[in-house]
């Protein structure tokens, strides 16, 4: 086992070496020079120049890539991403605050998409087949079919115009959660819940729930043992759900007015601020595969069999 | 053919390919559809409700809605379907090599993939869209990049399970070249997980294209496209609630076509799910598992 | 028998889910009354929405929200209907070569710290600014001031180089000759940040979370009277309908037209608001002209074409547009500047909206053809770049395209982003596109200086026959020192840029208010881009 984690552990690293080269790169495929972002940014009505010039070299510009690559990739290990183009303020003050609001939302979200699903699943996988199974999953494809902004605009037309229960946005209250997780939770839990229903339903069949009861086992310990072997698949779907939900939360921070990755994220990539898009991809891609990495690891604990896989 | 059988009894099943392959068809032969010119401005007719002529009304520069619904079935679902099919091809490739060949070429294509796949989906689309430019072209172009690797993986994991079985066992024993074993062996039988996991991509990239130009960064105007048409009803919400409906009852119940689609599909592919209770031999069951668990991209 | 256990399960689950709702909302409704302040207690707070943060408030710089700086930082003049108004100096000489400029500050004013403004901290900002003299390549009086000498504690001079008639006017405005406490300087300088933001203002920032909110207090010491609206929060919204429904639910009372010219809320809900109490909607006069640039140098496009110009105009409908796509609320402009304008008031032809005559231009001029038209074997093709987060631009691109079609004119529309705008606009990588002038203040000099400028509408006016003409008139119009002289001069260049073409305009916007029925004093400067808070109180 604890070879399996160093493997895995190993491969981790270059992989984030390889992808935040790549963000590199890619930031240097736009078409847009820098300097003229900064400046640009930084809302100068006119750009000469000698101040794209001075601006360049400032930045640094001017040093070939690899060197300002490897520059930047050392200074990340020590949590230091750079200076924002845009407000010229270190890329960590902003991203770091906005990581910390995506994720309370989205684990927020997570548990409470783990509680839908696991009831609606087991629900719909005991009753399969009948009147509830189909109606639960019919309206599971409707939610989900729905384009999130228009959930969140109804959302917030009814329950917080209308009705006046809730704020329409920001994060001041824990009631001003409740209408972003709602959407987020919709969207995902009707995916989700499906998991756990077929992974119910193949335990339900398998060979061991009809022994059992043939040999007068109490039907609560094998309930227990259909969970537990359900809830062993659930559980590294769940786990990745959080890196995932953490970089889509876009549309639902735009109309929540969320202070948030998404927010941070899409404003960014929209006025070329490249120290945070790249420091954002890193972030977020180190997430995914430190996740990855540990949902992989409870998976093969359980299942030693997965332990030769790649 | 006993499942395809199987696939059409069930209702809602038939009912959902119905509407589905209406809607290909209709955004294939839309000139001919279509009642009015999509971009016909008419200023004078701004927000005018349903009339003989205008069946469903006109939006914020008299443009006929239906003809824009018509004509936006084409980058909404026929180009998204195109991208769909340019992704699944190039995971497909490279799924069979990994799975199929196995050792050092599958661990180097892995790593290629995972690298892929540790970008956070939605906005490194929204990044290469960031550099690229707006624009439909760039959109596809970013969701077959993003996409691929994950096809390739779940491609892999199904090709490999039947690389194992005994009759290409047999056929490679027989002397059988590697690319009629993968032909005639497994990809009829890794088809069905193929489409199972096409057909639920398919709707989430359906919606995502709607959200990319909900956010303006889609098709470009005044071309139709129902994600545009959900942002500009959205302007005016709330003086004219009623703009909305149309595109947006119409992505819905073609989205939700698909969801149903994907799940008879699944249903139909592999019976335990269904009411039936046969276990299958030799077939490794947890694949279709494995799918439904990395559905969620 | 599983169902035993299951069911109890989901009970819990409801019920847990039902309790946390319900006591969630007893504790937002006790939060927002505290943080709302359109709460009916004390009516001396106003709360305004806008899209961007306040961003980096160095009054030096250009990167921070302009209303905001508006009420924090001061300068030595305002602007007003009237003409220059004293304000930070109450008297002024100008010497008779029109190169040096006495002033006579105003006495007891301190900044926000309690730092005294005299004469010494005139010399200190304005150093500051003139050692970032490229940054403010704009503003042509970086240019032109020498030096900046202190004659006593309470009288400072200016040293130029060249006689510059707009001087006081470019000394007016929001950014950068306003005056941030000497305190707040590092190592003497502003390029490089400051410390805090103390300026003179009616107000002072007391509180800010990036991309969430800013709060501004009253300055109680402000040297011409305490402002009676002792809060204001600038609070962190997207436009469209967050805003809208934060100002129906009273977490917003206020909302005006940004930076850009971007109403945030649809025209048709700001009327109902109004219409169903409780809020007013005050509207200024004409502030700015909203235009299509067309790209004159570029060679080998059809922009570079006088008479598909000229047939562009002819063809839009500019009556329709400002009522359609715009409610009425922007109305239809026939030049570059609106005979508001200073120097502006210039017979100009009027171009009317005539389709007929648009078809004979383009005829007249080689472009023959059913459908698009073609000359010389080139297709009569334009690109069209809007901003994405404008939909009135949008909405006007796509009702320009259709009629331009009609004529035989084929426009192709691209969305993109404002700063790929503005580097389309650099580098000349366009046909025709959006843009707006800066408005009131700022013209016609600024605008027009502009024309000459690589960064603006170098690439629009060069294309033209009289473009040498054109740019030594602008340079002599800016120091010539006789008002009969830069009067002749400005109908000159006026009338180049509108027989050409090359800016066509549409309307004319101005900025709109959107706020509560009993706040009253709501006025507007001579900027589109600040607004005098100081003035508004609620009526009790």
């Amino acid at each position: 086992m604890g070879r399996y984690i160093f493997k895995r552990g190993l491969i981790s690293v270059p992989l984030l070496l390889v992808v935040s080269f790549l963000t590199f790169i890619l930031n240097s495929l736009s078409p847009m020079d820098p300097a003229e972002v900064v400046l640009h940014a930084q809302g100068v009505p006119r750009i000469t120049d000698e101040l794209l010039e001075e601006t360049r070299l400032a930045l640094g510009l001017d040093r070939p890539l690899l060197v300002r690559y490897w520059n930047w990739f050392l200074s990340c290990l020590r949590l230091d991403f750079g200076d924002s183009y845009v407000t010229g303020k270190p890329v960590w003050s902003l991203l770091g605050p906005a990581f910390l609001n995506t994720l309370k939302l989205t684990i927020v979200s997570v548990v409470a998409i783990i509680i839908l699903s696991i009831a609606l699943g087991v629900l719909c996988a005991l009753r399969e087949g009948k009147l509830l199974d189909k109606s639960i999953r019919g309206i599971s494809f409707f939610l989900t079919a729905m384009p999130s902004y228009l959930l969140a605009s109804l959302l917030v037309l009814y329950f917080s115009v209308k009705l006046d229960l809730l704020p329409t946005n920001g994060m001041d209250t824990i009631g001003s959660y409740i209408l972003p997780v709602t959407v987020i939770t919709i969207s995902y839990a009707g995916i989700y819940f499906r998991v756990v229903r077929s992974s119910m339903l193949s335990n339900l069949n398998e060979d061991y729930v009809l022994y059992g009861r043939a040999c007068g086992l109490p039907e609560r310990k094998i309930t227990r043992r259909i969970l537990r072997n359900s809830l062993q698949v659930a559980v590294s779907v769940f786990c990745m759900a959080i890196p995932i939900i953490l970089g889509s939360t876009v549309v639902v921070e735009n109309i929540f007015a969320w202070p948030g990755l998404g927010t941070l994220s899409v404003n960014s990539i929209l006025s070329r601020d490249f120290p945070i898009i790249q420091a954002y991809v890193l972030v977020l891609a180190a997430s995914f595969v430190i996740v990855n990495t540990f949902s992989d690891m409870i998976n093969a604990w359980v299942n030693p069999k997965l332990r030769e896989d790649g | 053919m006993r499942r395809f059988h199987y696939f059409l009894k069930d209702r809602l099943a038939a009912v959902s390919l119905a509407i589905i392959s209406i809607t290909v068809i209709a955004g294939i032969f839309a000139p001919w559809i279509a009642p009015n010119d999509p971009e016909e401005v008419h200023m004078e007719l701004r927000f005018a409700s349903a009339s003989w002529e205008y069946l469903l009304g006109n939006d914020h520069l008299g443009r006929c809605v239906l003809s824009r619904l018509i004509y936006g079935i084409r980058p909404s679902v026929l180009w998204v379907l195109a991208a769909l099919v340019a992704s699944v091809g190039i995971g497909a490739i490279i799924g069979f090599i990994a799975g199929y060949f196995r050792g050092r070429i599958d661990a180097f294509l892995m790593r290629i993939c995972d690298v892929m796949l540790s970008f956070p989906g939605y906005v490194m689309t929204l990044a290469i869209i960031g550099i690229l430019g707006v624009g439909l072209e760039n959109i596809l172009l970013a969701f077959v990049l993003m996409k691929w690797a994950w096809f390739a993986r779940i491609i892999r994991t199904s090709v490999m399970a039947y690389a194992e079985s005994e009759y290409v066992k047999f056929s490679k024993v027989l002397g059988m070249g590697s690319l009629r074993i993968m032909r005639k062996h497994i990809l009829p039988v890794s088809l069905p997980d193929i489409a199972v996991t096409s057909s639920s991509a398919y709707s989430s990239m359906v919606l995502q294209l709607s959200g990319f130009s909900f956010l303006g960064l889609g098709i470009q105007a005044p071309h139709a496209e129902w994600g545009m048409m959900l942002n500009e009803a959205r302007e005016v919400m709330f003086s004219r609630p009623e703009m909305m409906l149309a595109p947006g009852i119409t992505t819905i119940l073609f989205v939700t076509a698909v969801n149903f689609f994907t799940d008879s599909l699944q249903v139909a592919l592999d019976p335990k799910l269904g009411i039936s209770g046969k276990k299958r031999q030799g077939r490794p069951d947890s694949v279709a598992g494995r799918i439904q668990r990395n559905e969620v991209a | 028998m599983v169902k035993k256990q299951v069911v109890p399960f989901l009970v819990l689950v409801v019920t847990a889910l039902w309790l946390a709702g319900c006591s969630n909302s007893a504790n937002s409704e006790k939060e927002s009354s505290a943080n709302s302040a359109a709460s009916s207690s004390a009516r001396d707070e106003l709360v305004y929405s806008t899209a961007k943060d306040i961003n980096d408030m160095n009054p030096h710089l250009y990167a921070g929200s302009m209303p905001a700086q508006g009420i924090v930082y001061e300068s030595l003049v305002e602007n007003t209907a009237e003409g220059i108004k004293p304000l930070l100096a109450e008297s002024w000489d100008i010497s008779e070569d029109g190169k040096l400029y006495t002033f006579h500050l105003r006495q007891n004013v301190t900044f926000h710290d309690g730092e005294p403004f005299n004469a010494e901290a005139v010399k200190l900002n304005f150093d500051a600014v003139q050692s970032n003299a490229s940054k403010h390549a704009w503003i042509k009086l970086s240019s032109m001031l020498t030096e900046t000498k202190v004659i006593d504690e309470y009288t400072v001079q200016l040293v130029l180089s060249e006689p510059y008639y707009p001087t006081l006017l470019e000394l007016s405005m929001t950014r950068p000759y306003v005056f941030l406490s000497p305190k707040d300087f590092i190592d003497g300088e502003t390029k490089d940040g400051v410390n805090g933001f103390d300026g003179t203002g009616p107000y002072k920032l007391t509180d800010h979370k990036t991309d969430q909110y800013a709060v501004f207090e009253a300055n109680e010491r402000y040297w011409n009277g305490a402002p009676k609206l002792k809060k204001i929060t600038a609070k962190v919204l997207p436009a469209g309908e967050t805003t809208f429904l934060a100002l129906q639910k009273g977490e917003v009372d206020f909302v005006f037209t940004d930076d850009r010219g971007a109403d945030s809320i649809d025209v048709e809900a700001m009327n109902k608001l109004a219409e169903s109490g409780g809020f007013q909607i005050v509207r200024s006069e004409p502030m700015n002209t909203k235009m299509i640039v067309a790209n004159s140098s570029k060679q080998d496009s059809p922009a570079a074409d006088a008479a598909v110009r000229k047939a562009l105009w002819h063809s839009i409908d500019r009556e329709t547009i400002s009522e359609a796509i715009f409610s009425g609320t922007e109305s239809a402009a026939d030049t570059l500047f609106s005979s508001n304008v200073n120097y502006a008031n210039v017979e100009l032809e009027k171009r009317e909206y005539d389709i007929e005559l648009a078809k004979k231009l383009l005829e007249e001029n080689g472009w023959a053809g059913e459908g698009i038209r073609e000359k010389d074997g080139r297709k009569l093709t334009m690109s069209l770049y809007y901003d994405v987060n404008s939909s009135s631009q949008k909405a006007q691109a796509e009702m320009i395209q259709n009629a331009a079609k009609n004529i035989g004119i084929q426009l192709e529309l691209f969305g993109e982003e404002s700063t790929s705008i503005a580097n389309r606009r650099t580098t000349g990588d366009y046909d025709l596109l959006f843009n707006q002038t800066w408005g009131l203040a700022y013209d016609p000099q600024s605008t027009i200086a502009s024309f000459t400028s690589d960064a603006a509408y170098r690439h629009t006016t060069s294309g033209i026959p009289e473009a040498e003409e054109l740019y030594r008139k602008i340079g002599e119009v800016m120091v010539s020192s006789d008002e009969e002289t830069r009067k002749a001069l400005y109908q000159d260049i006026l009338s180049i840029v509108h027989d050409e073409a090359v800016f066509i305009p549409l309307t004319n916007g101005s900025v709109t208010v959107v706020a509560p029925k009993d706040l009253q004093g709501i006025s507007f400067k001579q900027t589109q881009f600040e607004l005098p808070f100081e003035q508004m109180s609620f009526s009790r």
